[in-house]
């Protein structure tokens, strides 16, 4: 397994605020294209790219355009998700400080294509320096008038707005995101209605992630044809795999999906792990992707074999959890970061997390019951159901996949009951 | 940090161009980094500024970590 250098291969090759050295690079050849072609176009041109959002989801980002762009009320918005909060996730990160004028690209285009005049970059609290930069980007896009009126001489106008995150986890969910940026709790909504048909301050709105906007560029310079030979057929393009946990060589590394295997990624990348064991358990999309067993890990890193393992791609951060780490603390790790998480909009996930993170308390304390056991499934699959938005419906699989894989390690930690 | 003057967060407001439901978050973010807490003069103003209640505007602050209050003033 190779890396394919296609979203990072600017990164750090030039000064992140030179604007020219960026251009004379081959940027802006993607957002001349589409001034050139009108939006519809763009919008087909995405959809017949077949990217799909690279946040967790996997949405089809065409069809959310499409969506967007269809609606009668104006004004539209436009927003960057760059509040990168699932645990075990950094690749925006490398996007937005090695390659911002890319990402910038791709937002212009994307607030062209659905119509919008004003577009929002939500950046995590945490990467200050990012923010800063960002800060100093846009009025420096201005100056070149890729920002204001009449963008490179055409019709278009665009203001960008530079958001800093303020430290909450559930503000990287889109509905959640738009709540916080209306000034309000960062809560999850209910949908339908879809951001697309009411967002922002109830208008027609797209959010997207930062890894799905820098493809933008590049499928437009490059053509969806070309584009297209990235990938397989049902995943084109590359991903940004942010691999971490027990390994030698941690990173973000850049991969064509259906090029090789979880497995290679893990080995060839990684560099083995820290304390030469094997591994135990892997999380391929982040944190609150289900996990896989060390012994099924020889499936092909596409999004339907790695469903089909049964975990998810998710955002592509690669946790690797070596042996001789019980699953057990494994999952307390996990709880003790989402416990703290939940927006409290709807009530499985408010009142499950924290009696699931309670129940495996318990058992890292070697307290566990065997009633216990029960119950973590049964609030697990409860939340799994009814939960209103993607934290809810996904916190709880690491656990329910650690009680079917290493169900020995809670009982291990059952209290043993003197007769 | 600067200590909090009202004269420094009208200054703050007005190089932001006002207060309106569209920046509010961005500008209570600005505050927060400029006097490391969020005064209540400042909620008061802003209240009156963009319309909503008080109450409004503290039921948000108190959600995000990185936002930290004062309910009684600066001594």
């Amino acid at each position: 397994m190779k890396e394919k250098k296609i979203l990072t291969q600017r990164v750090g090759r030039y000064e992140p605020l030179d604007f020219k050295a960026y251009e004379a690079g081959g940027g802006l050849a993607g957002l001349r294209r589409a001034l050139d072609m009108g939006p519809e176009s763009v919008i087909e041109q995405i959809k017949l790219s077949g990217l799909t959002g690279r946040g967790g989801a996997g949405f089809p980002t065409g069809l959310k355009w499409a969506s967007t762009a269809g609606e009668k009320e104006t004004p539209k918005y436009f927003i960057c998700n760059a509040d990168e909060g699932e645990l075990g996730t950094f690749k925006d990160k490398v996007l937005l400080d090695g390659d911002p004028w890319a990402v910038l690209e791709g937002i212009i285009i994307g607030a062209y294509a659905i119509g919008a005049q004003l577009a929002y970059i939500y950046i995590k609290g945490g990467y200050e320096a990012t923010v800063n930069l960002w800060e100093k980007l846009a009025a420096g896009a201005q100056k070149a008038r890729l920002l204001g009126t009449n963008i490179l001489g055409s019709k278009f106008s665009l203001q960008l707005q530079v958001v800093r995150g303020r430290g909450l986890y559930i503000a990287g969910e889109e509905s959640a995101l738009i709540s916080s940026l209306e000034a309000r709790r960062a809560m999850s909504r209910l949908k339908p209605p879809y951001p697309s048909q009411r967002g922002l301050f109830g208008k027609p709105t797209v959010v997207n992630n930062v890894e799905t906007i820098a493809n933008v560029p590049l499928i437009l310079t490059k053509g969806t044809e070309e584009y297209r030979k990235l990938g397989t057929k049902a995943d084109p393009g590359t991903r940004l795999f942010s691999l971490s946990g027990d390994i030698r060589q941690p990173g973000v590394y850049e991969v064509e999906l259906g090029s090789g295997t979880l497995r290679e990624l893990i080995d060839e990348f990684g560099k083995g792990t820290t304390g030469g064991r094997p591994i135990k358990a892997v999380q391929p999309g982040g944190g609150t992707s289900a996990l896989l067993a060390g012994d099924s890990l020889d499936c092909c890193l596409t999004t339907g074999a790695i469903r089909k393992a049964g975990s998810s791609i998710g955002t592509a951060g690669v946790i690797v959890y070596e042996q001789g780490k019980s699953a057990v603390d494994i999952v307390k790790g996990l709880m003790d970061f989402y416990g703290l998480e939940s927006c409290g909009r709807c009530a499985p996930c408010r009142i499950g997390v924290v009696r699931m993170k309670e129940i495996v308390e318990r058992f890292s304390r070697g307290k566990g019951t065997i009633e216990d056991l029960e119950q973590l499934r049964q609030i697990g699959k409860a939340c799994v159901v009814a939960s209103t938005c993607g934290m809810g419906q996904a916190f709880p699989l690491p656990v329910l996949s650690a009680l079917e894989l290493f169900g020995e390690d809670f009982e291990a930690a059952i209290a043993k009951v003197s007769v | 940090m600067k200590k909090f003057e009202m004269e420094a967060y009208r200054n703050l407001v007005e190089r932001s161009g006002g207060a309106s439901s569209e920046n509010l978050f961005t500008l209570l973010g600005k505050i927060q980094d400029t006097f490391g807490y969020v005064p209540r003069e400042a909620v008061c103003d802003l209240a009156a500024r963009t319309g909503f209640s008080e109450a409004r505007i503290y039921g948000a602050l108190v959600c995000y970590r990185d936002f930290i209050i004062r309910l009684e003033a600066d001594g």
